[in-house]
């Protein structure tokens, strides 16, 4: 890792700029917009069908793919030495499921829509459990995509140099054409966010729509990732790690409000969360009590023990917003203008 | 000479020449008595021989190479399975025919679920002849060819400089067919005896042809170094199913000795005998 010459912003050896996402989780309504925008654009056909490269998932939870934070890869606590990791299988992730469409449609059976039969897990299977007890249940919404790590240990774990960081901006791809499907990539991952296509034998995963960020489309515009454009209570700012007079540089490295998912895996990721704030406990006659209802330590397990200050740092800016006092950080989490939301082309010649 | 004297040596003679005749006998089919790292390569004519169940294969005689572990750094690189294949080898009507065998209990030909990863055995040669590559996939100067066979049917034809440089010809030269039963694969690689492009190994330049074996256990989680290896072998042109020469000319020399050591004792024995008798007279 190296020290950006223009920055103070650690970004990996020989990567120019890093682009990075903030998703602020107090937003995020479960609606899978950024899921299906995905999808549509990019995992349609062609053996990519069961793959989800944006999910959202409900947390507490399985996740998607089931049981992924336990699933190994990522790096030891010194960060030095990769750790082994297990390669999810297709239940896991949920295979598509058969309707009793031709029956209803076409035989006249009177039964319900349903599932012929295997409907047992899914993505978002789970969606809305959470956790906790009546009236203090608890569950929030938990956006994922590739982290685009610093430390990415998915390239690491390619015997063939086939998934890359690429210097311009940090984005990692999987070179379809050196690709050879030993799928080291998808086990070394602890965020399971590279997956094997069986159509084509080759492992896949998001490219922060880099055609999108490159201006490639249609109308030579530069646009973030569908995920982002597409949410509808634009809970993403995008835009790079290093480019100090951007929100999410503020917000990372100014306030550190907004922290990365399982720090612990050391892969150094670049989305980042603004921690869920949710109101605090009910008594069992509705009166509200100063006990958190996300228990801290589950969101510790999360996002590390930095999300004590984190939540400490909104919390304090709030008070000072409630009364009436400029805060910077309110600001930046509240702000609607897309010029900011999203700044990519700032280190454009 | 007496009669006696001639019945003695006779009876030398012949149990010599049994000795002889039998060492010969057993000793053809025996590949093992060549040097350890040769396979030989049979010649015939109009043999068909591109598929792994083809009659021709029952008098080709098969060498067994030991497998192990490649060298690897990913991850659990020395759990592997497989640790001996059979291999054969024709030269006929222009065609240069491989046959591999090995013992695989679970038949791994399907990569649908991502955690499965389908058998699969490969053949590396030099792609230059000339002199011989390193072992694990070549060198940056020094380039091989790989014949890789994958159990979901896939043929690939390899050029490679390097672990992690393996990059498949465009258009493949080389065919392989194969078949699983009671627990065994057998894969036939065919490929055409000359020569097509600078970088494919050139298949009639030497006697020797330098040759090294993969294998990959699917069910075991094997892929990419994850793999069984041999050491460099080399493939010999040009020995007939007969019996090669080699190891004929080695136990006729012991068979000769062998006679002559018989004979000459009985002789010594019936010589030293007929003294005596004179003697005692």
């Amino acid at each position: 890792m190296s020290t950006n010459e223009e920055t103070n912003v650690n970004v990996a050896e020989g990567i120019d700029h890093q682009v990075a996402m903030v998703m602020d989780l107090n937003k995020c309504i479960g609606c899978q917009t950024c899921t299906i925008a995905c999808k549509s654009l990019w995992t349609e056909s062609g053996g990519s069908e069961y793959m989800y490269w944006n999910n959202v998932e409900t947390k507490p939870g399985e996740g998607y793919p089931r049981g992924w934070e336990d699933s190994g890869g990522g790096w030891t606590d010194d960060g030095s030495e990769r750790q082994t990791g297990e390669i999810p299988s297709r239940e896991d992730y949920g295979r598509s499921w058969e309707f009793n469409h031709s029956e209803i449609m076409y035989e006249g059976s009177d039964e319900p829509l349903r599932p012929r039969e295997g409907a047992e897990w899914g993505p978002n299977w789970d969606e809305d459990q959470g956790a906790g007890e009546y009236p203090n249940s608890y569950y929030f919404y938990l956006p994922r995509i590739c982290n685009h790590c610093t430390h990415p240990s998915c390239v690491e774990a390619c015997p063939r140099q086939a998934i890359y960081k690429r210097e311009e901006d940090g984005i990692i791809l999987a070179d379809q054409e050196r690709c050879r499907g030993y799928r080291y990539c998808v086990e070394g991952c602890p965020y399971k966010k590279v997956y094997y296509n069986a159509v084509s034998k080759k492992s896949e995963k998001c490219i922060f729509c880099y055609p999108r960020v490159e201006g490639e489309g249609p109308d030579g515009e530069t646009y973030a990732p569908a995920c982002a454009e597409e949410c509808p209570p634009q809970l993403r700012l995008v835009g790079f790690l290093d480019d100090e007079d951007g929100p999410i540089y503020k917000l990372v490295e100014e306030y550190e409000v907004a922290l990365p998912l399982h720090p612990e895996f050391r892969t150094e990721p670049n989305v980042y969360y603004i921690p869920p704030y949710a109101p605090g406990q009910h008594t069992e006659d509705g009166e509200s009590v100063d006990v958190d209802r996300i228990p801290r330590q589950y969101l510790r397990e999360l996002f590390g023990d930095e999300v004590d200050q984190a939540l400490n740092t909104i919390e304090r800016e709030r008070q000072r917003a409630r009364q009436g006092a400029d805060s910077e950080l309110m600001e930046l989490l509240q702000h609607k203008n897309p010029a900011k939301q999203y700044r990519l082309g700032v280190f454009d010649d | 000479m007496t009669d006696e004297r001639t019945r003695a040596l006779a009876t030398a003679l012949v149990v010599g020449a049994l000795v002889l005749g039998s060492t010969i006998a057993l000793a053809s089919p025996v590949v093992d008595a060549r040097p350890a790292h040769e396979i030989p390569v049979t010649e015939r004519s109009d043999a068909d021989l591109a598929s792994p169940t083809a009659e021709g294969w029952s008098s080709v005689p098969a060498s067994d190479v030991a497998l192990s572990s490649a060298p690897s750094s990913v991850p659990n690189a020395a759990d592997t399975s497989v640790e001996r294949v059979h291999v054969q080898a024709v030269r006929s009507d222009g065609q240069f025919y491989v046959r591999l065998q090995w013992e695989d209990p679970t038949r791994n030909t399907s990569s649908e679920g991502p955690e499965q990863f389908v058998d699969a055995a490969a053949v590396q040669f030099p792609a230059d002849t000339s002199s011989r590559p390193p072992i694990a996939m070549g060198g940056q100067d020094n380039r091989v060819n790989v014949w890789y066979w994958g159990g979901d049917g896939t043929t690939q034809e390899i050029l490679a400089g390097g672990a992690g440089s393996t990059t498949p010809f465009p258009s493949p030269a080389v065919d392989a067919n194969a078949a699983y039963e009671d627990g065994t694969w057998t894969v036939v690689y065919t490929r055409s005896v000359a020569s097509e492009s600078a970088n494919r190994t050139d298949l009639d330049s030497t006697d020797t042809l330098d040759v090294a074996f993969a294998v990959w256990n699917g069910g075991n989680g094997e892929r990419a170094g994850r793999k069984s290896v041999s050491e460099w072998h080399y493939f010999l042109v040009g020995t007939g199913p007969q019996g090669p020469p080699y190891q004929t000319l080695l136990w006729t020399v012991a068979g000769i000795a062998i006679v002559a050591v018989v004979g000459v004792t009985a002789f010594g024995v019936r010589r030293a005998r007929g003294g005596d008798d004179g003697g005692g007279s």
